[in-house]
């Protein structure tokens, strides 16, 4: 007993010598991005001596929203261009949530720009606010480059049309993103105006410089990072479809071989953006989570058939070829800060956990896995996560509807009667939407800090 | 994982973004020190245009065409060139937008353009970027005076060519009305009457700084034109200038009863 004891002891030093926590930089990012929008004011305020009456307020309020559009529109753009800082230290899920919320805000932004621009111009040509359209087409015809900007506005209005909730939803996934693609062509055009109309670029040459510096760096990132990245990674490692097995009815495992896998840099708890070169699928790329450790010649995703993609998942044949670009995702141990751990699972959102579970360093008795399904039958790789249990001196437990199909009682209590010391644990969790927040309540209730608590999720 | 409340996510920014600009315009003063200098710039132009008719009879062989008034989104741009032998040996503007920003963009503009004028000889002048309306009412102004030019030159009769009215010099008697003081400022007309009609109507004074500079640009051509159109002081006041078109009514009355007396 002592030595298990006194063995423990060391393992656990070893173990915390393992633990790096790495802070998230999403901090140090927003107060950029803050300071960036001060300075966008700042050039306004800067330029304009004073303002005589209503209408000039309605043109300066048409200048500040297009300004500060014309600012986040290439941060929205940047937040998707996979820079690795903001993949795997942000998060992806977080970044996403970033995009989505920021987007609709400079969209807002870029129609108000138009509308009180052009209501502006029109009472100064001693108009009234029912002659916008005309002064709008007045503007468009005889200003330089409003022609485009015009272009990209339209094209702004339909992805915005398209990403709201109840469109998006009616609308097949690869349709909505390749109308989402468009942004870029939508940027470009309405890039130009800004430089040839804007009146603190034409006052504050300096203005100007930065303005090009900001979109050329983000045109560079994502040249480098979703295109040049992408085509070298999959070059070097030449992936192919090893095999698909049938984990459990609805869930299938893929593996995937390929050369020096293991240099690819991937951890456990992160995921890849799939798009397997198979007839009908190569035009459409897909997040999944690597269900095992990278090993050098393989990978495995362990996939629930949800959408039309993943439905078809099981009809993929040994050989087909694999486009990947990755790795991807916080959820991965530089979370942790803590010797013990709990990972949380629902569902199929197994997969990341079930790769913690495998690699997470620690001593017996560390490691926990929580696993969350409907019946017996749906807890896939049940298998393997005994014998990683078995081998590890981890602890699994499910946690299973009923025979009647009354739910299981994950509940602070219930938590902290299965681990006393609940509250000195940091908690991975990935699952459905409400499954997490459920958990993530009843863990806050048994005195988990919420910055112990990591969590990844996709809904928008 | 903090519960989301979209929608008052949505209400928050919206109100923090429309109170922070609201904020911001606010915090601007409807005139500045630039304000100076744009009055002096209008005292300037009441004295160029005073001095206009003269200036056009004086010199032999020099002449003085002002163009046409353009009204643009900024305010108003009007050309003065001074042609000697055939040529055009000065372009300036007579009237350029002003207020706020538009004080930067005209002296960013127009000395360009006034240069561009004389390097070109034409109305084929580039814009300036960045001052692009201010540019395009210049160059229509421009065209406008040049198109008199060559009017004047096929006649070659006239040495001197004044703004508006081909003024047979004769019977052409210039008549200042009263100054009118109004709650804005002063006003005062001054007409040009030939064979008893207004054949021209301008203000010499007019109300001016801050909002006063949109008033007069918006309600001083439409009153000219008026006045020109009815012969008599009886014309209507331009909606949201009533205190400069009331102030024009009377010195217009004033000038009329100078010209008939």
């Amino acid at each position: 007993m002592t030595t298990t004891l006194a063995g423990g002891r060391a393992a656990r030093r070893q173990t915390m010598r393992r633990i790096r926590p790495r802070r998230s930089p999403a901090t140090l990012l927003l107060l950029a991005v803050w300071a960036g929008a001060v300075g966008v004011l700042w050039l306004w305020w800067h330029n304009t001596p004073s303002i005589a009456d209503q209408n000039g307020k309605i043109l300066n309020a048409g200048r500040i929203t297009g300004l500060l559009a014309g600012y986040l529109m290439a941060l929205v753009v940047l937040q998707m261009a996979r820079v690795p800082a903001l993949e795997r230290r942000v998060g992806s899920d977080r970044v996403a949530r970033w995009h989505a919320m920021s987007g609709r805000y400079t969209l807002c932004l870029v129609f108000a720009h138009v509308f009180l621009i052009m209501w502006g111009y029109a009472l100064q040509a001693g108009k009234t606010l029912s002659d916008i359209v005309q002064q709008t087409i007045d503007s468009v015809n005889q200003l330089p480059d409003m022609g485009k900007a015009a272009i990209g506005t339209g094209l702004f209005l339909l992805i915005g049309l398209s990403s709201i909730g109840g469109i998006r939803r009616r609308l097949p996934y690869d349709l909505w993103y390749h109308v989402h693609l468009l942004t870029y062509a939508a940027v470009f055009f309405t890039f130009w105006h800004q430089i040839t109309t804007g009146n603190d670029f034409a006052l504050t040459p300096i203005a100007k410089t930065v303005w090009y510096g900001l979109y050329g760096t983000v045109t560079a990132l994502v040249v480098w990072y979703r295109i040049l990245t992408p085509i070298r990674l999959n070059m070097r490692h030449r992936m192919r479809v090893e095999a698909v097995i049938e984990e459990t009815p609805g869930i299938v495992s893929v593996l995937i071989g390929g050369r020096k896998l293991h240099r690819m840099g991937a951890e456990a708890g992160q995921f890849f953006r799939w798009r397997f070169l198979a007839p009908g699928m190569r035009f459409s790329s897909h997040p999944y989570s690597l269900s095992a450790a990278p090993r050098p010649n393989m990978l495995r995703i362990t996939v629930k058939a949800i959408g039309d993609h993943s439905a078809r998942l099981r009809e993929l044949r040994p050989g087909m070829k694999v486009w990947a670009e990755g790795p991807y995702g916080a959820l991965t141990s530089q979370r942790r800060t803590r010797g013990k751990v709990l990972l949380v699972a629902g569902g199929v959102g197994i997969t990341p956990m079930r790769a913690l579970f495998e690699t997470l360093p620690g001593a017996a008795g560390d490691i926990t896995l929580l696993y969350r399904a409907n019946t017996t039958q749906d807890l896939a790789l049940w298998d393997e996560l005994a014998k990683i249990a078995d081998e590890r001196g981890a602890r699994l437990m499910y946690a299973v509807n009923s025979p009647d199909g009354e739910r299981p009682d994950i509940s602070a209590d219930s938590l902290r009667r299965k681990l006393p010391d609940i509250d000195n644990h940091d908690v991975f969790m990935c699952g459905p939407p409400g499954f997490a927040q459920s958990v993530y309540e009843a863990l806050r209730g048994a005195g988990v800090p919420a910055r112990r608590i990591h969590h990844e999720s996709f809904e928008m | 994982m903090k519960k989301s409340h979209p929608i008052r996510r949505v209400l928050l920014a919206s109100a923090a973004t429309v109170s922070g600009i609201v904020l911001l315009l606010s915090l601007k003063p409807a005139t500045d020190s630039n304000s100076a200098s744009a009055q002096g710039a209008a005292a300037q132009e009441t004295a160029a245009a005073q001095e206009s008719p003269q200036g056009g009879a004086a010199a032999a062989g020099t002449s003085t065409i002002t163009g046409a008034a353009t009204q643009t989104e900024y305010g108003v741009v009007q050309v003065r060139l001074t042609v000697a032998g055939g040529k055009i040996t000065k372009a300036e503007a007579v009237q350029a937008p002003k207020g706020g920003t538009s004080d930067q963009k005209t002296a960013l503009s127009v000395p360009k353009l006034n240069q561009e004028v004389v390097a070109t000889q034409s109305a084929d002048i580039t814009s300036v970027s960045g001052a692009t309306y201010t540019s395009g009412g210049y160059k229509k102004s421009l065209q406008s005076a040049i198109d008199k030019m060559k009017a004047a030159g096929a006649n070659t009769a006239a040495p001197s060519q004044s703004s508006a009215a081909a003024a047979p010099a004769a019977q052409a008697k210039t008549v200042t009305g009263e100054v009118v003081s109004t709650e804005y400022g002063p006003v005062q007309v001054r007409i040009t009457v030939a064979g008893g009609k207004i054949t021209k109507a301008d203000a010499v004074q007019a109300p001016s700084g801050g909002t006063s500079d949109q008033k007069t640009a918006l309600a001083i051509p439409k009153l000219n034109q008026e006045a020109v159109a009815a012969g008599n002081a009886n014309i209507d006041s331009v909606s949201g200038a009533s205190y400069t078109s009331g102030g024009y009514k009377k010195s217009l009355q004033s000038a009329l009863d100078k010209a008939g007396g």
